[in-house]
């Protein structure tokens, strides 16, 4: 890459811009933090121009560019929309600066809340991903030679989970318990499923090639099977994964007493909207973050796929 | 008796595809003797795979029976070692774990740490030094038989199963496999030289590698017969395939395959 690809980049100009639009004078009639503003996007900048200088792939540059540039448009929209000319009602539409501060204000409170949604979320996960895995593998290899599990897996896993919260309230002593019952369910008929389907699609020369090395039952499952299976497993562990974090911020929003769903709420039902906008952007960012996580699990694991 | 390796008598099968039964193989008998590299050869459809699957313990047959050493075979076995057209390596193994694994499963004695050490041994002799750390996707298709083969011998089994193994490789590199295979097998001496029982439709390998070759024909697949191959080992293939009794042998051959399809469609009205 040349030094002019490396630094010559839209996004920088559009930095710039947003730092100009910040020396216009204010509109609003309740604080609106533009310093906090102003923080976040040198941070940003910063990172951008570190990550310019060391990155080596031009394409994954480019991403990270244009994603800071989008965020840079966004800003100097949201400010100039909010902080500079009110076009916005101040109470409903909150200005960055004033976001970030409370992010920064909150932010031991947003922890102990994003600790207490990962740890209701990945309770239920793993625990399907552990039972759903094993049974998948064993009902799919008998299955191989037909039978009925399939569309008893259909009729299941076409149960919206989010149905069985009244039935989980009543069953269960708590309602994280609740929550972490119908994340169970969201995940372990897709991960079943997958498993599934991924034993019943194993070529037929792969368990030869396996059967002629006269591979024991547990290593036919777990060698041979399971990795042959893997991608299929993914699929549906991705499907689960998206389906928990709607289920446990629906089923935070209903009763819980933390959780990322609950905060958004609770604010929210007090009118403070700026904390739930910051609730909002702290899903997301939390979301995200899980899934670039999990997605580099998927890629080591499956780094002999051609 | 007899002293061969692996007897086949009366060998019987039947395959069933839309549940209708089928004869594949139809009355076979042949021996394979100790140390002895036998090709079994026939046109397409002629069973000649399926007969490998019985050999391998994956099929059942009808009737008959296949003995290995006097003892009846049941099922599948790690004195036998087999190396398939594809996918006989785990995609998901580098090439020095799926080596590692078939050590595992046929040689008890061999310790853990041995293993590796063995893997790589048979990598350079089959000349994949420097890729025991690839996975099989990350290989051409040759390399990957070349890796399949290293397996097999380096399980150590008195016996070896290859159905159809290069018959995905290309034309060069098909001979240089060839050409491997032979130097690896005959290089054991006379003694320690494996029994090798090897399907094809490629009759110049047939004639390369065998010390007798079993034509078979098509509907039901049966032995048609036994051909001794008449050449002295070490072969070498440009010095073989000069001479004038290889191009009688391989007409014979080619004689005893196309003479069994020209009858069945219609005899002297093809045009060969």
């Amino acid at each position: 890459m040349t030094l002019k690809k490396r630094y010559l980049r839209l996004a920088h100009l559009l930095f710039i811009a947003l730092l100009l639009i910040q020396l216009l004078p204010d509109h609003s009639t309740k604080a609106v933090y533009t310093s906090y503003l102003v923080k976040f996007a040198i941070g940003v900048e910063v990172i951008v121009l570190a990550a310019s200088a060391l990155i080596k792939k031009e394409e994954s540059l480019a991403l990270l560019v244009d994603i800071a540039g989008f965020v840079y448009v966004l800003l100097a929209v949201w400010s100039l929309a909010t902080a500079k000319y009110n076009y916005l009602n101040d109470l409903l539409f909150p200005a960055p600066g004033k976001v970030i501060h409370q992010f920064v204000v909150d932010k031991d409170k947003i922890l102990i809340n994003i600790k207490s949604s990962l740890r209701t979320t990945l309770k239920g996960f793993l625990l399907a991903t552990a039972v759903a895995v094993p049974l998948g593998l064993f009902v799919g290899w008998s299955a191989r030679l037909g039978s009925a599990a399939t569309y008893i897996t259909k009729f299941f896993s076409s149960i919206p989970p989010i149905v069985y919260i009244p039935y989980g309230i009543a069953l269960l002593p708590t309602f994280k318990s609740v929550s972490v019952f119908v994340i169970f369910l969201a995940t372990f008929w897709p991960v079943f499923a997958g498993t599934m389907s991924g034993v019943l699609g194993v070529d037929k020369k792969i368990i030869d090639s396996a059967k002629v090395l006269n591979v024991s039952k547990p290593e036919m499952l777990f060698k041979v099977i399971l990795p042959a299976s893997l991608q299929q497993i993914f699929l549906g562990c991705n499907q689960g994964l998206s389906v928990s974090f709607i289920l446990l911020t629906s089923a935070e929003m209903i009763g819980a007493k933390d959780g990322m769903g609950y905060y958004v709420k609770y604010y929210s039902d007090f009118g403070d909207y700026t904390r739930t906008i910051t609730g909002l952007l702290v899903i997301g960012f939390v979301v995200i973050g899980v899934t670039f996580l999990f997605n580099k699990l998927q890629k080591r694991l499956l780094r002999w796929k051609p | 008796m007899t002293t061969n390796k692996i007897e086949i008598k009366d060998l019987t099968v039947n395959y069933i595809e839309n549940k209708k039964s089928f004869n594949a193989l139809h009355d076979v008998n042949f021996g394979v003797g100790k140390g002895e590299f036998v090709s079994v050869i026939g046109a397409s459809g002629c069973g000649k795979s399926t007969l490998l699957s019985v050999l391998e313990g994956l099929y059942a047959p009808a009737g008959g029976s296949v003995q290995i050493d006097g003892k009846e075979l049941h099922g599948t076995g790690t004195e036998r070692g087999v190396v398939f057209q594809h996918y006989s390596l785990f995609p998901w193994m580098t090439t020095r774990k799926n080596i590692e694994f078939g050590i595992k499963q046929s040689r008890h004695d061999v310790k853990r740490s041995e293993r590796a050490k063995i893997a790589d041994e048979f990598l350079t002799k089959v000349g994949l030094s420097g890729f025991g750390s690839k996975y099989p996707s990350q290989l051409s298709g040759g390399m990957q038989q070349r890796a399949a083969i290293a397996r097999a011998l380096a399980m150590n089994t008195e016996i070896l199963l290859m159905d159809e193994p290069f018959s995905a490789i290309d034309p060069k590199n098909r001979v240089l496999l060839q050409e491997l295979l032979l130097k690896l097998w005959e290089g054991d001496g006379v003694e320690e030289r494996k029994t090798v029982v090897f399907v094809t439709h490629d009759i110049d390998e047939a004639i390369l590698l065998s010390d007798k070759i079993v034509v078979l024909t098509a509907h039901p697949g049966t032995v048609n017969e036994v051909v001794n191959v008449p050449f002295d080992r070490p072969r070498r293939r440009d010095d073989l395939v000069k001479t004038e009794e290889y191009g009688k042998f391989r007409n014979r051959l080619l004689s005893l395959l196309y003479n069994d399809i020209a009858e069945r469609i219609g005899g002297d009205e093809v045009v060969l």
